[in-house]
């Protein structure tokens, strides 16, 4: 008592992690897309997979805008002049930009009909679409100084996350279709079974770490955040929708939209969790 | 590979012909009175809530054996800075001469990333409305008070120091107090595992106030009183 501490603002509001939420969905209905024309099976998904990747890049793209302090200053980040590369926000603004003009590309041959050029564009916006989860988790990996964050791992994680929450979003477009709901339950239970053997693997690591890893593990484990992280994150939206895959319910049709729902609230949750936890140790110092 | 391959191409800090400033803290001389802090908002018009230069500290000891250790906190203008590299457009950067960490303000975008980047939380974000100056919403931080030192005059925080507790300087310059400082004390430098070789050096610290997040030890409910007095006091 009676020390004088000062309180820091974090760096990093909710709306990145909104945004993180947004993007990794967009990033995986343009897996799903790209799918489509591997797999039969997910056909009927196409057009719905791809018009709700370019909305939620539209979504995705405000939100990150909107959370700048200067938000005409967007532009910045383009100017070749200004550009510093050894910034991974660079490189994600080049990304989200390039996947912007191949949606829009993409949407346009789909809507011509255009099956060559189709195929064509939806592997290239699928390969740049890996590229946003990627940058998002390398844009927290870089910071050496802040725990759970500085990761190799957090850019796979990302990836993990935007397969699971594009699989869960594509099992509730497909309604009563059989053949794509298999295909999208097993997307779903790899991408999820994957998302928690990271998160066991930091949260280990980050536990057996030195001062500043040993409490963002109690911050992130207890209170008001264990329950978002540990609750939420872990318990309810990666171990039970698992569980929920394996039961027979979960072959079903409405099982595998509950275990949709749960995924996405858990990837919610996380992203949440993963931004903000890390960021209350440094509010102290 | 020689040293001189080793380190990293920005690095100012033994560079024949370059200077390189930097600070001593003698926390044995600072007695608290906080005028490095109001000289520094005086310099720049910082408004409420956010400080170039800031001291906190804390009570040490056993009642009635007991003292306040103090801490003087600012920019540690790192010799291999992370805010640099993280800056997607470039708005901070590293002088050249005298290895000051600088920001452009007209390039800012505001994204917080070099905040995110500093193990030293010594940049903040400006608020909307300042009282005389009109630039906002961009991140700020100390700049060893460049435009003082380019002039030939020491930085606000250190002009007013009076107890002499801090001390600025060339470090490349031999002769110079800081290089005579730094050469015959046992100096202490904030967090040097973060490798980001900082140009604040303390004396006599206390090394529980330049580590990584001590206070989140104390009691959750007194941190949670502390947090809400500091939060009503800045919302007056």
């Amino acid at each position: 008592m009676g020390d004088y501490v000062w309180f820091h603002d974090v760096s990093w509001h909710a709306t990145y992690a909104i945004y993180f939420f947004v993007i990794g969905i967009c990033a995986g209905l343009s897996f799903l897309s790209y799918g489509t024309w591997r797999t039969e099976a997910l056909r009927p998904l196409r057009e719905k997979a791809a018009w709700g990747s370019f909305a939620l890049l539209v979504v995705g793209g405000l939100l990150l805008i909107g959370d700048l302090s200067q938000p005409l200053r967007f532009f910045n980040i383009l100017n070749p002049a200004f550009l510093n590369f050894t910034s991974p926000l660079a490189w994600g603004a080049l990304n989200i930009v390039a996947f912007g003009i191949a949606s829009v590309l993409y949407l346009a041959a789909l809507r011509q009909g255009n099956e060559v050029r189709g195929k064509l564009l939806a592997t290239i916006a699928a390969l740049l679409a890996l590229g946003l989860p990627i940058y998002t988790g390398y844009d927290l990996t870089v910071h050496q100084s802040r725990p759970v964050w500085n990761t190799p791992v957090m850019p796979v994680l990302f990836v993990a996350l935007a397969v699971a929450s594009g699989s869960a979003v594509g099992a509730i477009l497909a309604g009563a279709n059989q053949a794509a709901q298999k295909l999208l339950r097993e997307y779903m239970l790899w991408s999820t079974g994957a998302v928690g053997v990271i998160l066991i693997s930091i949260l280990g690591t980050t536990n057996y770490g030195g001062a500043a890893q040993e409490l963002t593990f109690m911050l992130m484990t207890t209170g008001t955040m264990g329950l978002i992280f540990v609750g939420i994150g872990v318990v309810a939206g990666t171990a039970a929708p698992i569980a929920l895959l394996l039961a027979p319910f979960g072959r079903q049709q409405m099982g595998a939209v509950l275990a949709g729902v749960l995924v996405l609230a858990g990837g919610a949750a996380l992203r949440y969790a993963l931004l903000m936890g890390p960021q209350q140790l440094q509010t102290l110092y | 590979m020689s040293e001189e391959l080793r380190v990293s191409p920005i690095e100012t800090r033994e560079m024949p012909g370059k200077r390189r400033f930097a600070m001593v803290v003698d926390t044995r001389r600072c007695i608290g009175c906080m005028a490095c802090q109001v000289a520094c908002k005086a310099e720049y018009d910082t408004p409420l809530g956010v400080n170039r230069t800031w001291v906190p500290y804390k009570v040490v000891g056993k009642y009635p054996n007991v003292k306040k250790q103090f801490l003087p906190r600012l920019c540690n203008h790192c010799d291999d800075p992370p805010c640099v590299r993280n800056c997607p457009v470039g708005a901070t950067y590293k002088h050249e001469d005298g290895g000051f960490v600088l920001q452009r303000y007209e390039r800012c975008i505001g994204c917080r990333s070099c905040m995110a980047a500093c193990p030293y939380n010594a940049r903040f974000m400006l608020p909307s409305h300042r009282t005389y100056t009109p630039i906002t919403n961009v991140v700020d931080k100390c700049t060893f008070c460049f435009h003082r030192v380019t002039q030939n005059l020491v930085p606000a925080c250190v002009q007013t120091c009076i107890g002499r507790a801090r001390v600025f300087g060339d470090l490349n310059d031999p002769t110079s107090e800081v290089s005579y400082l730094v050469a015959k004390n046992a100096t202490q430098v904030l967090r040097p595992e973060e490798g980001t070789k900082p140009h604040v050096f303390y004396i006599g610290a206390d090394r529980n106030q330049t580590e990584f997040g001590r206070d989140a030890y104390r009691k959750p409910e007194v941190m949670e009183l502390e947090r809400s007095a500091f939060k009503r006091h800045f919302d007056i």
